[in-house]
């Protein structure tokens, strides 16, 4: 589907510079959807603890296509088009089920849970050429790790191993509790008033300065690491560190680190184009995201807690998820704010200008200070690859 | 038939809820909450029906609850776009639980509207709440806002 032609749109020379065009710009939309999302890139969809059983499906989006993901009665996890392949009608409307087939409502085609057809009433009528095993369920490519399952509309994009690489792997299973062994806890959503690129342009330099809980419970990020791939991923590590001013709070249980059996670090993942896990103090947590608009991009954060853990940890590991990290988060609303205010702020003539970290042009994979900026540059560059964007010359 | 009076003394802190959010007055907000045995719950439908334990807003006790007032007035401040809220609340079930204890169900609707002025729903659902009127004040001792919005149109500053 993908038009092969770029559009006539220049991209600045300066390395550093973006122009804000492209966070608006419906054109530009367009074709990020055709050549990102439902190009070679991999798309995180479930994780294997939100349908444990055989039955137990899942809806939700890869860039604007609905999907559904069931686990299917042969044990399988298939990804699918949440459309009836006879006529396209939505076949899954609720959020999560369990269910021991799909009719489609229209025309009362049934499929079972691996996706096949089993019947479609009047077929005597249909051509001769039609056989049931060219209209089972449209499945996607998909692939899981560490319980997580993740799909591409692209048969060009390469195995789900070589889009996260070793390293990108490795911090998935550190975010997911080392081992994948997790149970779902649930969901806040939210739609924020932003470009999808925007929300995806967060980094370490506004951490400190930003959100004012570290400063007013004195909780300093420890020694950490970023890394940004070559496929536009960002892996972030930070040791994690008392706050020292933790009675700031009534309640202080909020921000105690108990998951003894974990490495006492803080895990960020951004996937490209922008999927975020993070494990940070004892939240265990997937950001599924999908854009609805230049303009809106909407957020399912899931939350999980890990198989060995007791009531008390499950407990503590709850009253976290829904207290520090999410939409309303005490450290994370303002990420929220920011989001809405820069796409506002972006509908300004010019470019956005990154300066922290920013020292010639770099070269991915890249290794940059745990609180700079210039990580997203390597990002912002695989981007204007993928849109065919030339460069402009200095 | 719920005493009138009872009925009555339950609506005015209804009424003293929604005007003390509609007014950003945080402290007002907490003073309908007892200290003992206090809670105050944001959750949506869909974590209710598909019995997920997670909330929007997890205050069990009535530190968090103070602490809620803090991220709001402290934390956050200067850096989220404010917006106007109206709640609008209307009863629908009102047990007696004895001891001076009523468990009372309403609707909710809350509207709010951007610094440009814009008007939204930001959220439509039902209060389960659990009101004493044991003490001079009414009060209550745990409040669940279950939100019909699963995907709210923007991030939530304030409880509903």
């Amino acid at each position: 589907m993908d038009t092969q032609q770029a559009l006539p749109f220049r991209w600045p020379a300066t390395y550093s510079e973006i122009p804000k065009e492209v966070f608006h710009r419906e054109d530009i939309y367009r074709l990020e959807l055709e050549r990102i999302f439902y190009g070679p890139h991999w798309h995180p969809m479930a994780h294997i603890a939100e349908v444990p059983n055989p039955g137990d499906f899942k809806t939700t989006y890869l860039g604007e296509a609905p999907i559904l993901i069931i686990h299917g009665d042969d044990g399988k996890i298939r990804v699918f088009f949440n459309s009836c392949p006879h006529r396209g009608t939505q076949l899954q409307t609720c959020s999560r089920g369990s269910a021991k087939g799909i009719t489609c409502p229209y025309h009362r085609w049934a499929f079972d849970n691996n996706g096949g057809l089993i019947a479609a009433p009047g077929s005597e009528r249909f051509p001769e050429s039609f056989r049931k095993q060219d209209y089972g369920l449209r499945a996607l490519r998909s692939d899981m790790v560490h319980g997580l399952v993740f799909a591409t509309c692209s048969a060009a994009a390469p195995t789900l191993e070589q889009f996260l690489g070793a390293d990108g792997k490795e911090y998935v299973g550190n975010v997911l509790g080392g081992d994948g062994r997790l149970n779902l806890l649930g969901y806040q959503k939210v739609v924020y008033a932003t470009n999808w690129k925007e929300y995806g342009d967060n980094e370490g330099y506004h951490a400190p300065l930003l959100h004012r809980a570290f400063r007013l419970l004195q909780w300093q990020g420890g020694n950490g690491t970023q890394c940004v791939t070559a496929q536009g991923h960002k892996l972030i590590t930070a040791e994690l560190q008392a706050s020292r001013n933790a009675s700031f709070l009534d309640d202080a249980s909020l921000v105690e680190f108990r998951d003894k059996k974990l490495p006492p670090r803080s895990v960020v993942v951004n996937l490209f184009p922008m999927s975020t896990m993070t494990k940070h103090m004892d939240v265990i947590n997937v950001r599924y995201s999908f854009p609805r608009s230049p303009n809106e991009t909407e957020v399912h954060y899931a939350y999980f807690s890990h198989a060995d853990d007791d009531a008390a940890m499950v407990r503590h590991r709850l009253r976290q998820a829904s207290n520090l990290l999410g939409p309303s988060g005490l450290i994370s609303l303002e990420d929220g704010a920011v989001f809405n205010r820069l796409h506002e702020g972006s509908n300004t003539l010019g470019k956005v200008r990154f300066q922290k970290g920013v020292n010639g042009v770099l070269e991915a994979p890249a290794f940059v200070e745990q609180n700079d900026e210039a990580s997203n540059l390597v990002k912002w560059e695989h981007y204007r690859q993928i849109m065919g964007f030339e460069r402009d010359q200095p | 038939m719920t005493n009138p009076d009872v009925l009555a003394r339950i609506d005015a802190l209804q009424i003293k809820y929604q005007r003390a959010l509609d007014g950003a007055d945080m402290t007002g907000w907490l003073d309908c909450f007892g200290e003992k045995d206090a809670s105050y719950i944001c959750t949506t439908r869909e974590n209710e029906e598909q019995n997920l334990p997670l909330a929007l807003m997890m205050d069990d006790s009535y530190d968090r609850l103070k602490d809620r007032v803090r991220f709001i007035t402290e934390v956050w401040s200067g850096t989220y776009e404010d917006y106007q809220t109206r709640h609008f609340v209307q009863r629908l079930d009102c047990a007696d639980k004895g001891a001076g204890l009523y468990a009372v169900a309403s609707n909710f609707m809350v509207a709010y509207t951007s610094a440009r002025g814009r008007s939204e729903i930001l959220a439509a659902g039902i209060y389960q709440d659990e009101i004493s009127l044991a003490g001079n004040d009414a009060k209550f001792r745990s409040k669940k806002a279950i939100l019909d919005t699963v995907a709210t149109p923007r991030y939530l500053v304030y409880p509903v």
